[in-house]
């Protein structure tokens, strides 16, 4: 049994219950809402020291809502009802779609925004998405709230800059600029991998093709957390948009990127795959403003 | 429909409602009252000797009922294949349910059974093994060589088994030859990744009469192992046979470490005891097994083949199992059979390490030759630039050559052509473009594999079982129990039976029933393997309804004042042939068969028929099938390889098939979908990955364990299957599942480089493979 000292399941309704959950296991609390991933975790062996499972679905997190500024997420929707967020057809949230696309069929009832980000794992898909799209993180403690930049939340595989006892509230997506198209592509074995490469891009464009604001976020194994890669967006940034110059930025990734060896791909492989997924994410964005 | 009109009907599987709603029959669902539920202790290291166990800490968590070691245990060596004699004198026993040397990462030290899977689970940490590491080798050419790590004493430089042949004189052959082509192939260690783990409940009674529930392949064959290895006779243990289970392909060809660990247990506690495997466990218990192989070819300038020389190493891992009759099979089947060729030479190495066991899986050594075989003719036409269907043709057997496997028999039925000619005209072979020419990133290639000589069942095998039986009962309500020892592994073997069992009685298939059966009430039977049950057990299950038709025919003779030999039996009418106005209904003759003799009546007693005819009408049968019918397969594949990636997506797929007659349209093309899933994955992305430092299994889930999805399956699979019409078969039929799983690879390897011009030679053929063979890594 990979979660040996596992002595309760927890599914607080309030700020308050959920700080009694936490005063009692502290680190031996593990935050869940949909659950996907522990099977994956746990028979890995990596949530031995874990006692309770708290879920955090009948906290009321689960509204979508909207303003002139943007969208707010709460941490419990699941990936079906974030694809159906008002307006997430416009090519600025193109990458968002692709994103959400990626996990199998079989987890998106379960599988949440909030959970995807929490889990801190650089292999999933729709982080990588959110981060290309400015989203900000709103957390929660039962006591105090504070609103943090996705791209802050995470510090390493499977860490975060979360407190212990602190949770995902919500998600803040900013409205995008006029004539903005985001992707994302990932590179995996069969349809229920976790990305071997997965890199997202965002990008505004006005009518002389010149971009403004890109973003290029890398995951998969090309490091250790999703990162942005600032030499790439360089590149990018006030440059005319041409297959050349989206292969020169795919090219700029490569001083940035700490790719993994593992028993699924080497090193070598992940990043010459960065560069051509940066080439063909910059050209799908590209492709929905045409 | 009641008679012959049943075969070629995809009539609906019997076990299809029971299945979507649960399928309680799976064994994994036996629950008894009382159970116990076992856990293994498997050893972290690849390599040693257990010093000391110390169980005393274990033995005091409460509900913990009992646990094994070595010294809890019979040692008696033995070899848990199923369908070979335990007694058979070239038999490695080389296995131990629990012993003191460890020889791969995960083998079991220690067993116990508590009142539930966590408290046995938690006992499991509390047992504390003193272990000496020893060196370890996990590579097999490695573990050939002077000074590698000993696997098991006297055996020299690991050698398990080292077989060879030779046809002809291979020197004058290559001699012969205007060209010389020589290559090196390996194949990858895969998983059948059946859905249903390996599962057991064993239920040991007062008298020391173990019951068995098992999701085996093989009830007779676990009987005889499990007494082999207890030391007990057969008779004290009976298999049930369940219903069915969820799935094999080979995989659950052998007794595991479970079975026996459960008896004891039970035996131990005289309770029942549960023990069930993780997909982790699944993982490291079978495999098909790796094979490096060289090959050498010799061939005049007109594509005739001279001569043919090969060397295969096989990975057996830490004990030889069926790794010893794999590497037969792979030999003869898989790299010498199929093709016409005077002078051949092969010699076979099946080499100790300390990896995991091998096992069964469909097509047992095969896909590995058929990569190799293939490979290297695609590369001998494409040097020589010569079609690669005109090539085949050339050097195949043909119909009326003697069966290359036993001269004493004839290809009667072989339909090779035809499934190649046919299969190439469905691809649209005349559009293949020359290797490498398609422009562009993406690029489309198509390429065939084929396989000519293969098996229905294992008639002619040196000490494999191949009889079989069935017990045909006809009851009052005109409907048939047919009670046979054949295992359906979720490959549809009830529906096929039934339509045999039916067609042979003339009554509808709706009226047949595979009924329970366990080692105590059915004739013995072979496994479920070798595509031998619509052969095998068809012919007997054809035997013994026809030896039941027989009965009524001679009851209904009397009742219709007729002769026996004129009547015949269609939609459950018994009838005079050419004088259907004379006829009587099955059920009226089955009727004054089990009546009294004597009739009570209001006028009083009154004799009811002649007592001759009296007794449940039924036949049963207990045989060997006459010969070894060989099926053929090509396959045809359409691939998009990614130059920039190295992805490899196929996209269509065209699979021709001789299986002799077809009995079930529908469930013959779920075998051949289900066989190109495997052969699929086999060919481009499965891989059980073993850290090779200490070997550790890293792929312990689907997580990392990668096998095609719905979404990675082509578009379109054709199957076209060729009627050839066997003479030995049941109505026909001869064999087709293994074949399926066999030619996927060499097809698509043959298109991957057909699209970019780049040979690969090891599976799997990964992204990262191709993208360094096109030289951009």
């Amino acid at each position: 049994m990979a979660l040996p000292e596992l002595k309760e399941f927890c599914r607080p309704q309030s700020a308050a219950e959920l700080s009694s959950v936490f005063e009692t296991y502290a680190d031996g609390a593990l935050f869940v809402a949909g659950g996907t991933f522990v099977h994956g975790l746990e028979a890995r062996g990596l949530l031995s020291g874990v006692q309770a499972l708290v879920d955090l679905r009948r906290m009321g997190l689960d509204t979508v809502s909207a303003d002139d500024r943007g969208w707010r997420v709460g941490a419990t929707v699941n990936f079906t009802r974030l694809g159906k967020m008002p307006g997430i057809d416009a090519p600025a949230f193109g990458a968002l779609r692709d994103a959400l696309a990626c996990p199998p069929p079989q987890i998106r009832n379960m599988a949440t925004i909030g959970g995807s980000i929490a889990a801190s794992v650089p292999f999933f898909d729709v982080p990588a998405a959110l981060l290309a799209l400015d989203a900000v993180v709103i957390t929660g403690t039962g006591v105090a709230s504070r609103e943090l930049p996705l791209a802050g939340v995470y510090t390493g595989l499977f860490t975060n800059s979360l407190a212990p006892g602190e949770y995902i509230s919500s998600v803040f997506v900013p409205r995008p600029a006029a004539r903005t198209a985001s992707a994302y592509l990932k590179l995996e074995t069969n349809a229920n991998d976790l990305a071997l490469i997965g890199v997202a891009v965002r990008v505004t464009m006005d009518a002389s093709r010149r971009i403004s604001d890109p973003r290029v976020v890398l995951g998969g194994g090309l490091n250790a957390t999703h990162i942005r890669s600032a030499a790439a967006e360089a590149v990018l940034k006030g440059a005319t948009a041409s297959e050349e110059l989206f292969q020169r930025a795919a090219e700029a990734i490569g001083t940035e990127i700490k790719p993994m060896s593992d028993h699924r791909c080497s090193a070598e492989y992940r990043a010459a795959m960065g560069k051509v997924y940066v080439r063909r994410a910059l050209q799908r964005a590209i492709d929905r403003l045409v | 429909m009641g008679g012959a009109d049943l075969i070629g009907k995809s009539v609906t599987r019997p076990d299809a409602l029971d299945k979507v709603t649960g399928g309680r029959g799976y064994p994994v669902n036996v629950n008894l009252p009382g159970m116990l539920h076992g856990k293994l202790l498997r050893s972290p290291y690849a390599h040693a000797r257990v010093r000391r166990i110390d169980t005393s800490e274990a033995q005091r968590l409460p509900g913990v009922k009992a646990i094994l070691t070595a010294r809890d245990v019979p040692q008696i060596p033995f070899c848990p294949v199923y369908f070979v004699p335990s007694d058979g004198e070239t038999l490695i026993r080389d296995m131990l349910i629990l012993g003191d040397h460890v020889r791969f990462a995960g083998q079991p030290v220690a067993a116990v059974a508590a009142i539930s899977e966590a408290i046995a689970e938690a006992a499991l940490a509390l047992i504390d093994v003193d272990y000496e590491e020893l060196p370890a080798v996990f590579d097999p050419e490695q573990a050939m060589a002077d000074g590698a790590p000993q696997l098991h004493d006297g055996v020299a430089r690991n050698i398990a088994k080292n077989p060879s042949f030779e046809f002809g004189d291979v020197e004058a052959g290559f001699a012969e030859a205007d060209h010389i082509f020589e290559g090196v192939y390996q194949t990858q260690r895969v998983h059948t990744c059946y859905m249903e783990p390996r599962v057991c409940v064993i239920d040991c009674d007062r008298d020391g009469h173990f019951t068995v529930h098992s999701s085996m392949q093989h009830i007779f064959g676990l009987r005889e192992k499990l007494a082999y290895a207890l030391g007990i006779d057969e008779s004290r243990v009976t298999v049930m046979k369940p219903p069915y289970i969820g799935g094999g392909f080979g995989g659950k060809l052998d007794m595991g470490y479970i079975e026996p660990l459960a008896a004891l247990l039970s035996q131990k506690t005289r309770r029942p005891v549960r023990i069930e495997q993780t997909r982790y466990e699944d993982f490291i218990c079978t495999t098909r097994n790796p094979i490096k192989m060289w090959l050498k070819t010799g061939v005049k300038a007109d594509g005739t083949i001279t001569a043919r020389q090969a060397k295969s190493i096989l990975d057996s891992g830490a004990h030889a199992t069926h790794g010893a009759q794999v590497i037969m099979v792979h030999g003869l089947f898989g790299m010498t059979f199929p093709y016409r060729c005077p002078n051949k030479k092969w010699e076979g190495f099946t080499v100790y390490t300390n990896n995991i066991i091998g096992g069964g899986y469909r097509g047992y050594g095969a896909p590995q030759g058929c990569f190799a075989v293939e490979s290297q003719i695609d590369e001998i036409c494409e040097k020589l630039g010569l079609d690669p269907i005109e090539f085949r043709i050339r050097n195949a057997l043909r119909k009326g050559d003697p069966h290359p496997f036993n001269p004493a028999w004839t290809l009667n039925s072989y339909g090779y052509e035809e499934a190649l000619r046919r299969g190439a005209e469905r691809i649209g072979w005349a559009t293949r473009k020359p290797a490498g020419s398609s422009s562009g990133v993406r690029k489309r290639g198509i390429g065939v594999g084929t396989q000519g000589i293969w098996v229905s069942g294992c008639m002619g095998f040196p000490d494999i079982y191949e009889h079989t039986g069935a017990i045909v009962k006809l009851n009052r309500d005109g409907t048939a129990d047919v009670a046979t020892g054949t295992v359906d592994i979720g490959s549809g073997a009830i529906t096929a039976l039934s339509q045999i069992a039916a067609a042979e009685l003339g009554i509808g298939v709706d009226k047949v029933r595979l009924v329970s059966a366990s080692t105590d009430t059915v004739p013995f039977d072979a496994p479920t393997h070798a595509s031998r049950v619509t052969y095998s057990s068809g012919l007997a299950i054809k035997a013994a309804a026809a030896e039941a038709k027989k009965r009524v025919f001679e009851i209904a003779a009397g009742l219709l004042e007729a002769n026996p030999d004129d009547l015949e039996m269609i939609d459950a009418q018994v009838r005079v042939k050419g004088s259907p106005q004379s006829s009587l209904a099955l059920t009226e003759v089955i009727r004054v068969a089990e009546t009294p003799f004597i009739k009570d009546t209001l006028a009083g007693p009154r004799p009811s028929s002649p007592p001759q005819y009296k007794g449940t009408i039924m036949g049963s049968s207990s045989l060997a099938p006459p010969e070894n019918p060989s099926p053929a397969a090509a396959m045809f594949a359409e691939v998009e390889v990614d130059t920039e990636t190295g992805q490899v997506k196929v996209l269509r797929c065209v699979y021709a098939h001789d299986l002799g007659r077809l009995i079930n349209p529908n469930g013959a093309e779920g075998q051949v979908e289900g066989g190109i899933q495997q052969g699929l994955g086999y060919a481009l992305m499965e891989n059980l990955v073993f850290d090779q430092d200490n070997g550790a299994c890293l792929s312990a889930d689907f997580l990392d364990y990668k096998m095609p999805t719905a979404v990675e399956m082509p578009r379109v699979i054709e199957s076209i299957f060729v009627e050839t019409n066997e003479p030995s078969g049941p109505f026909g039929a001869k064999s087709l599942s293994e074949q399926c799983v066999t030619v996927p690879a060499a097809a698509i390897a043959a298109a991957v480089y057909n699209a970019i011009g780049v040979r690969i030679t090891e599976l799997p053929i990964t992204p990262e493979r191709v993208l360094r063979a096109l030289g951009k890594l």
